[in-house]
C-alpha cells in the first residue's frame, strides 16, 4: 500500500515517465523499479543508446502506454513479433540504406573483415550483459558444434566454401574475417527473417552439453520429453519463432505466452536500446497482443475495428469493404506500396522437357510477341480499379536503380507487332480455327498453370486468353497447387506458370540481383539451371543458352565489385537486358497493399512500402515509435 | 447376446488396427511431407531455409525413418496413452489439444440439442398436417437449410451479430477472456458467441431429420393399428405419442451413431471459417501441414468414436425395437 501510495506521489510529481541520468522511461515499469525488481533506467539502457533521429523522419515524440492488437493466421505467426520489431545489429532506414542498431559500429575493410562494436552496457530482457561472449557461444558451440549444427554454420557464413576467422578483441568487439569479399554479410544480418550471429549465451549454456552437467541435462531432456539434448537445445533456442517466453531477447517487446494459444501477449521488454529524442526509453506502447483468426475472417475483424494495425491477411479485393467500414472501427485504410517488382507475371519455362516447346519458348521474339499481345490497361481497369501501374517484371520507381524504359520494354499492347513478330520466326501456318501450328504441326495452345491460391490470377489469364487468340495462340489454365506446381516446373512438365513477380522491387545496387539469374530451383522460367546454381553443379542442368550465360557472368562481376559504382552499373546493364529478353513477363505492379491503422494511432506512415525483404513489413518505420494519442 | 457383444467388441478392435493402418497411409499419401509444407509456407512469407538446415530438421523430427518403423514408434506409443508429438506446434499432442476438446464438447452438445429441439416439433408438426400450408413452408425453409453453403450463413450471420449486437466476430469468446481462468463474465461470453456457429452447424442437421421424421411418421401413420386406435376413440395426441412416434424415432436412436464423431470433428470446415477454439480447424490444418501424429491421433480418436457410436447405436435399437432381432437366423 504503501508503495502504491509512493507510487501515486511519484506520478502526480512526473506526470508523463520518470526520469533518471536524462532518460526516462515508462511509468509501469517505476513500480518495478522502486520494489527493487529493476534498476533505474539509466542502468538498464546502454552507456551509449540508440537515438531515433524523429524530426529527420517526421515522426513526433509521444506518451507511453496503450495495447496494440494484432490478428495473425496462425499461431506460428508470432514470429513476426520479431519482424516487426525490428531490433537488428545492423537495419534498414526508411530510406533502405543500412544503418547500425543494436551495433554501435560496423567497420568493414575491403568488403571481407568486418568489426562489429556493440553498445557498451547493452543488456538482454533478463537483465543479463549482452557482449562478445555471446557472439562466441553462437560460433564456437552452436555453429561449430558437430552434434547442433551437423552441417556447420549457414550458407552466407561460407565464401567459396570457407568460413571466416571469428575473434573476440574485447569484450564490446568481435571480427569476422574472410579470404574474399562477403557481399551478403551485411543483408543478412539486416534481413527480416535475419541470420542470429549471437545467443543469449548465460540461458543457452544450461542445455548444452559442454557447459551442463550431465545428469542435470539428462533429467531435463526426460522432462521435457525430448529425444536429447540437441532436441532440447534447439527447441529452446528460436530466437526467430519467438515461442519460448524464458530465452532472453533484444526486441522491444517480449513474449510472456506459451503457446498453444489463440491469443499472445508481448510486454515491454525494459532493457531496450532505443530512445526518442527527448531520451525517452522506447517501446511506447506497452504492450502487443495477437489474436489469431482464420485469415478468411481477418477482413471482417479488422472491419469492424478487432485490429490497430494490420496489413497481413488484408489484400486489395477487401480494400472497398474496409473502406466502409472505416467510421464503425475507428481507423482508417492507407494505400501502401505492395514492393513486389510485379503482382501477377507469366513464366514461360525455358527448361520446359518438350522439344518443340523448347524450342518455341527459347526463342526470344516468341516471348516478346507474347507479352505485346497482352493488353495491361484493360487488365488494370478490369481488375485492380485502374490503381495499378501497367508494365514489365522490374524494380519499382522506388528503386534508385528504377529506369522508365524496362518497365515499358515490350510492355504496350500491340497485336500488329506480335503478329509479325510470330510471321518472322516461322509459324505462318494456321490451323482452321485460325490457331498457329508449331513447327511440328501441333496447335499452339499454350497450358498456363497457376498456384490457385489467388483468384484474381484466373481473372487475369480470361483477359490474356482473349487478346491472345487475336495472335493465333490459344490459352488454357490449369488451376493446382503451390508445392505441385514447383515440382512440375522443375521436372519440366510445365510450358508456362503464372506467379508473383519480383520478390524485391525495390533493391539498391548492394542488393544481389539474384533473382534476374538462375541461382535457385524455385524459379520458375529456369528451375534446372537454377538447381545447377545452388547445389555448385551437383544437381539440376548446366546452362546452355548464351544469354543466360551472360547473365551469369555479369552475376559474378557484381559479387566481385568492390564500389557502389560498379555494382550499380551492372545492375542496370541486367535489369536492361532482362526487360529486353523479357525472360519473364510481368503484367500489372505496384498494386495497393490496405493497411488497416487505427485513428489514434501515431507516427504510422499514411505511405509506405509493405514489402518482406528489405523492409520487414513495419520493420523500418520502427514500430516501438508508434504511440497511441487517448486511450487504446 | 454375450456371444453376440464379444464377437462385436473383437471385429472393433481389429477395425480399428486397420483404422490405424489407413490412417497412417493417407496422411502419408500426398507427395512430401511435413517439412515441405513448412517450407513452402515459409517460402510463402518470403523467408527461405538452407538446403542444409531441412536435413538437419528432417533427422531430428525423425521423418528420415523409413514408414514402417515411423508407424510402429507411432502405433506403440498410442497403445501406451503415448499420442506423440505435434511437429508444427513443436508440444506434445495432448498439451496441443488442451482445452480445445471441452469447447468442442460444448459447442457440439448445444448443436445436438438445437437440432432435436427444433427438428422433433416441426417433424411432427409436418407429418400430421401432410400438405398443408404449413408443412409447405416448414419444409421451404428446411431446403433452405439444407442447401445454402454453411460457411456462407456463417459469415452473413457474423457479420450481422457483429453489427447488431457488437458481438466481436470469429472464437467462442471476446478475445480478452482468451487463456483466463473460467468466470461468470466468461460464460456469458461464450453464450454471447455460441449461438451463432449452433445455427449454422445445426442447420442442415434439422433439415435432414426433419426430412427423416416426417417420412418415417407418414409411414406409420397410414397403417391399420393407427385406423383401429382411431376407430376405438383414442384421442388423437395420445394415440399420435403412444403409437406411431414411437415406431418413427428410429433415426433418432440410429443417428447417435454419427453424432459421435462428429462432436470430435466437430463440423471442421464451418469451425474453421469461424475460427472456433475447437478441434476442427484443428485437424484441418495438421492434415494440410501433414503433421501426421496430431492429425493420426484425432482420425484415430474420430474412429474410436465411430465404431463406439455404433456399436452403442445398434444395442439401443436392439433393446428399443422389437422389430429389429439380432439372431434372426439362428436356431434354438
Amino acid at each position: 500500500m504503501k508503495r502504491r501510495f509512493l507510487f501515486a506521489v511519484l506520478s502526480v510529481l512526473l506526470p508523463q515517465s520518470v526520469i533518471a541520468g536524462g532518460y526516462s522511461a515508462a511509468p509501469g515499469l517505476q513500480e518495478r523499479v522502486q520494489s527493487g525488481e529493476l534498476p533505474a533506467v539509466d542502468q538498464r539502457l546502454p552507456e551509449n543508446p540508440k537515438r531515433i533521429n524523429f524530426t529527420a523522419n517526421g515522426l513526433k515524440p509521444g506518451r507511453y502506454g496503450g495495447n496494440l492488437r494484432l490478428l495473425m493466421g496462425r499461431s506460428k505467426d508470432v514470429r513476426l513479433m520479431v519482424v516487426y520489431g525490428y531490433a537488428r545489429l545492423i537495419g534498414y532506414d526508411r530510406k533502405l540504406s543500412l544503418q547500425p542498431d543494436i551495433a554501435e559500429r560496423i567497420d568493414v575493410k575491403e568488403g571481407r573483415i568486418f568489426t562489429i562494436r556493440l553498445r557498451k552496457g547493452h543488456k538482454w530482457s533478463d537483465g543479463t550483459p549482452f557482449t562478445a561472449e555471446d557472439f562466441r557461444y553462437y560460433w564456437q558451440d552452436v555453429a561449430l558444434d558437430k552434434n547442433l549444427s551437423p552441417l556447420g554454420p549457414p550458407k552466407i557464413m561460407r565464401v567459396n566454401g570457407r568460413l571466416p576467422v571469428f575473434t573476440v578483441i574485447d569484450e564490446q568487439t568481435v571480427r569476422y574475417q574472410w579470404q574474399q569479399p562477403n557481399p551478403f554479410f551485411l543483408g543478412a544480418l539486416a534481413g527480416a527473417a535475419p541470420l542470429f550471429i549471437y545467443r543469449p549465451a548465460r540461458y543457452l549454456k544450461k542445455f548444452h552439453a559442454r557447459y551442463q552437467d550431465t545428469d542435470k541435462l539428462a533429467a531435463m531432456v526426460a522432462k521435457e520429453r525430448r529425444r536429447n539434448w540437441v532436441a532440447l537445445h534447439y527447441s529452446k533456442d528460436r530466437q526467430y519463432a519467438f515461442d519460448n517466453p524464458d530465452l532472453p531477447t533484444l526486441q522491444p517487446w517480449v513474449a510472456t505466452t506459451r503457446p498453444p494459444s489463440e491469443r499472445f501477449v508481448f510486454k515491454r521488454n525494459p532493457y531496450y536500446f532505443r530512445v526518442d529524442q527527448t531520451g525517452q526509453q522506447l517501446p511506447y506502447i506497452d504492450q502487443v497482443t495477437i489474436t489469431i483468426a482464420s485469415p478468411k475472417l481477418i477482413p471482417a475483424k479488422v472491419g469492424s475495428g478487432d485490429a490497430d494495425l494490420q496489413a497481413r491477411s488484408l489484400q486489395f479485393k477487401n480494400y472497398t469493404f474496409l473502406k466502409r467500414g472505416e467510421k464503425r472501427g475507428n481507423f482508417k485504410v492507407r494505400r501502401w506500396v505492395n514492393a513486389k517488382g510485379a503482382q501477377i507475371a507469366l513464366y514461360p519455362n525455358l527448361n520446359v522437357k518438350d522439344k518443340g516447346w523448347r524450342d518455341m519458348v527459347r526463342n526470344a521474339d516468341f516471348r516478346r510477341a507474347l507479352s505485346l499481345a497482352i493488353n495491361r490497361h484493360e487488365i488494370n481497369q478490369v481488375v485492380f480499379f485502374g490503381l495499378a501501374s501497367e508494365g514489365g517484371n522490374t524494380v519499382l520507381p522506388e528503386s534508385p536503380l528504377y529506369k522508365k524504359q524496362y518497365a515499358e520494354k515490350y510492355a504496350r499492347f500491340n497485336i500488329r507487332e506480335a503478329n509479325r513478330m510470330l510471321d518472322g520466326i516461322g509459324l505462318k501456318d494456321r490451323n482452321p480455327e485460325g490457331i498457329r501450328r508449331l513447327p511440328d504441326g501441333r496447335p499452339l495452345q499454350i497450358i498456363v498453370e497457376t498456384p490457385g491460391e489467388d483468384s484474381e490470377q484466373a481473372d487475369v489469364l480470361e483477359l490474356i486468353g482473349d487478346s491472345w487468340k487475336k495472335i493465333g495462340v490459344e490459352l488454357f489454365i490449369k488451376p493446382t497447387r503451390r508445392e505441385i506446381l514447383r515440382s512440375r516446373v522443375l521436372s519440366g512438365q510445365t510450358v508456362m506458370s503464372i506467379f508473383y513477380g519480383l520478390d524485391n522491387g525495390v533493391p539498391t545496387a548492394d542488393f544481389a540481383p539474384k533473382e534476374l539469374v538462375p541461382t535457385d530451383e524455385t524459379n520458375l522460367q529456369w528451375p534446372r539451371w537454377g538447381a545447377y546454381f545452388s547445389s555448385n553443379g551437383q544437381g539440376g542442368d548446366a546452362p546452355d543458352m548464351p544469354e543466360i550465360l551472360r547473365m551469369l557472368g555479369l552475376y559474378k562481376d557484381w559479387s566481385n565489385a568492390t564500389s557502389a559504382d560498379e555494382r550499380t552499373k551492372i545492375w542496370q546493364e541486367m535489369l536492361s537486358f532482362y526487360a529486353d529478353q523479357v525472360f519473364s513477363i510481368g503484367l500489372v505492379a505496384g498494386v495497393p497493399q490496405p493497411v488497416a491503422v487505427n485513428n489514434n494511432l501515431m507516427n504510422v506512415p499514411v505511405k509506405g512500402i509493405y514489402n518482406w525483404d528489405p523492409g520487414a513489413h513495419f520493420g523500418i518505420y520502427r514500430p516501438d515509435t508508434f504511440w497511441f494519442r487517448k486511450g487504446g | 447376446m454375450v456371444i453376440y457383444l464379444t464377437r462385436r467388441l473383437l471385429t472393433m478392435a481389429l477395425t480399428l488396427l486397420a483404422i490405424s493402418v489407413l490412417v497412417f497411409i493417407i496422411i502419408q499419401l500426398p507427395p512430401g511431407d511435413y517439412l515441405s509444407t513448412y517450407l513452402a509456407e515459409l517460402e510463402s512469407q518470403g523467408e527461405t531455409l538452407s538446403a542444409e538446415k531441412i536435413e538437419f530438421l528432417r533427422a531430428q523430427y525423425g521423418l528420415d525413418k523409413s514408414l514402417v518403423e515411423q508407424y510402429l514408434v507411432w502405433a506403440w506409443g498410442l497403445v501406451h496413452g503415448d499420442l506423440g508429438y505435434s511437429f508444427e506446434y513443436g508440444l506434445p499432442v495432448t498439451d496441443v489439444v488442451g482445452d480445445r476438446l471441452y469447447l468442442s464438447l460444448v459447442l457440439n452438445f448445444a448443436t445436438i440439442v438445437f437440432v432435436y429441439a427444433v427438428s422433433f416439433p416441426i417433424g411432427v408438426y409436418s407429418a400430421t398436417h401432410q400438405y398443408s400450408w404449413g408443412d409447405h413452408g416448414l419444409t421451404f425453409i428446411g431446403f433452405i437449410g439444407l442447401a445454402t453453403p454453411n460457411f456462407l450463413l456463417a459469415l452473413v450471420l457474423l457479420y450481422a451479430a457483429n453489427v447488431a449486437f457488437g458481438t466481436s466476430i470469429g472464437g467462442l469468446m471476446d478475445p480478452e477472456f482468451i487463456d483466463q481462468p473460467w468466470t461468470v463474465d466468461k460464460a456469458l461470453s461464450v453464450l454471447e458467441h455460441l449461438w451463432v456457429p449452433v445455427i449454422v452447424i445445426g442447420t442442415s442437421g434439422t433439415a435432414g431429420m426433419i426430412r427423416r421424421l416426417r417420412a418415417n411418421l407418414l409411414d406409420e401413420l397410414q397403417k391399420q393399428y393407427v385406423v383401429t386406435a382411431r376407430a376405438k376413440g383414442l384421442s388423437e395426441s395420445r394415440l399420435l405419442i403412444k403409437y406411431p412416434l414411437r415406431m418413427a424415432l428410429n433415426p433418432f436412436i440410429a443417428d447417435i451413431g454419427s453424432l459421435l464423431p462428429q462432436i470430435i470433428s466437430g463440423a471442421v470446415i464451418v469451425s474453421a471459417v469461424m475460427s472456433l477454439p475447437t478441434t476442427g480447424p484443428m485437424l484441418l490444418s495438421a492434415l494440410q501441414s501433414q503433421d501426421m501424429y496430431l492429425a493420426g491421433s484425432f482420425l484415430m480418436f474420430l474412429g474410436l468414436l465411430t465404431v463406439v457410436g455404433m456399436f452403442l447405436s445398434d444395442v439401443l435399437l436392439a433393446l428399443l425395437d422389437p422389430r429389429i432381432r439380432l439372431e434372426g437366423g439362428i436356431k434354438r
